[in-house]
Formats: structure tokens, C-alpha cells, sequence
């Protein structure tokens, strides 16, 4: 076993979030897609050991979550319009 | 609360049908006044025991989870006591996708502490059992 990470729970938590958010991706592709990519990109970390690093890519992860759900808003939104513009 | 308010619908409908045909109206109106209190049988207990899950059961849904996991390496080894890590071959964050996955199927929640002691097939069993509102 590794030496426990401090920031595990946070990375780990992280990840589950960009999964659910994951399910409703507007991709050709859909989910399996974005699960691969959400994967790789915390995989290719894996082996990273300093703590400033660790951190910043929580807070990317931070950053892609605030986009993905502010993807959603906007989809949402224009969804609504469309709906209205047409009646 | 619930014979008041019957009664009482009751009268409002035989006042409204009744114009149109006295006789089946009354009829209608009266069968459910008479009729006894509810049967015991209709009564549902909503906090009753749901029926414990079996080992076996929970047990065989974790597998069959699993078989369905793309990421599992050696399908061979899936068994009840496999480990996540050393038999199967998943990293921690394939055993988050695990732990969302049983999650869902037994609608339960798995808080991350507990969610980071799952490490085997055994494990997640026995934390399933363990939660009175999986099924």
C-alpha cells in the first residue's frame, strides 16, 4: 500500500461527482466516452506526489465541474427558449 | 376523519345523480357507508422489515455487477471473496465506479469513508447486509 494520500477522499470525491455529472453529457458518444476521459485524466496522475500539484488538480477538477454544470444550465436554458420560441 | 368526508361525497352524489336515476344512485351511494370498517388484510405497514436481504442474494448482485464491469481483467477470478485491487485488477477510482454502481442497485447511499474501506467483493457484502434500507 502506497502511504496514504491526505487529499485522497477530495480526489476520490471529485471524481464521483465528475461521474454523475458524466451521465448526462451531451456527447455522440455519451457516457462510456466521458468516463474514459474523465479516467485518463485523473490516471495520468497518478504518480504524482507533490502536494502544490495535487492541489491544483483539484482545483482543475473543481474547474471542469463548474463548467460541465454551467454546460448544463446553458443547455437547459436553450432547451426552454427553443420550447417557448416555438408556441 | 375518512367516514365524514365519505358520508358526506356520498350526499353530494346521490343529490346530483339522483334526478336522473333515484333508484341505482342510492344504491350506489349508500354500499359504501354500510360496509364494515377497513379489513385488517388492507392495512400496509410502511416501517414493517421489508425482508432482509440474503447473503447469497446481495452476494450474486455484486457479481453479476461486476461481470458486467468492462474494466475487470480476469473474469475467471470473480469470486466471493475476490479483492478489487489484487485479483481483479481495479484501481481505486474503477472501485469508486464499483461503489456507485452498488450504490444504485440497492438504493443506498455510501458515505466516502465508508466507501474507501470496500476493497473486496466480501467487504461490499457484508457493508450491503449491514444497511437495513438496501434491497
Amino acid at each position: 500500500m502506497p502511504p496514504v494520500n491526505p487529499h485522497r477522499h477530495q480526489i476520490l470525491s471529485a471524481y464521483k461527482y465528475l461521474l454523475y455529472l458524466g451521465r448526462d453529457y451531451p456527447h455522440s458518444k455519451g457516457y462510456p466516452w466521458f468516463r474514459e476521459k474523465c479516467y485518463n485524466a485523473f490516471a495520468r496522475n497518478r504518480a504524482e506526489t507533490d502536494v502544490g500539484k495535487i492541489e491544483e488538480g483539484l482545483k482543475r477538477a473543481e474547474y471542469v465541474i463548474k463548467e460541465i454544470e454551467a454546460l448544463y444550465y446553458l443547455k437547459k436554458y436553450r432547451t426552454i427558449k427553443k420550447a417557448y420560441e416555438s408556441v | 376523519m375518512f367516514r365524514p368526508t365519505l358520508l358526506r361525497a356520498g350526499r353530494l352524489l346521490a343529490t346530483k345523480v339522483a334526478p336522473v336515476a333515484p333508484l341505482r344512485a342510492a344504491v350506489r351511494v349508500s354500499a359504501p357507508v354500510v360496509s364494515k370498517p377497513f379489513a385488517v388484510s388492507a392495512i400496509r405497514f410502511y416501517s414493517a422489515d421489508a425482508g432482509a436481504l440474503s447473503k447469497m442474494e446481495v452476494e450474486s448482485r455484486v457479481l453479476d455487477l461486476l461481470k458486467g464491469f468492462d474494466k475487470v481483467a480476469d473474469s475467471s477470478k470473480l469470486n466471493g471473496t475476490a479483492h478489487f485491487a489484487n485479483d481483479l485488477g481495479l484501481d481505486s477510482l474503477d472501485t469508486v465506479e464499483i461503489v456507485m454502481a452498488i450504490e444504485e442497485e440497492f438504493n443506498i447511499e455510501i458515505p466516502d469513508k465508508d466507501a474507501d474501506s470496500i476493497h473486496s467483493v466480501d467487504q461490499a457484502v457484508n457493508y450491503v447486509l449491514a444497511q437495513p434500507d438496501a434491497h
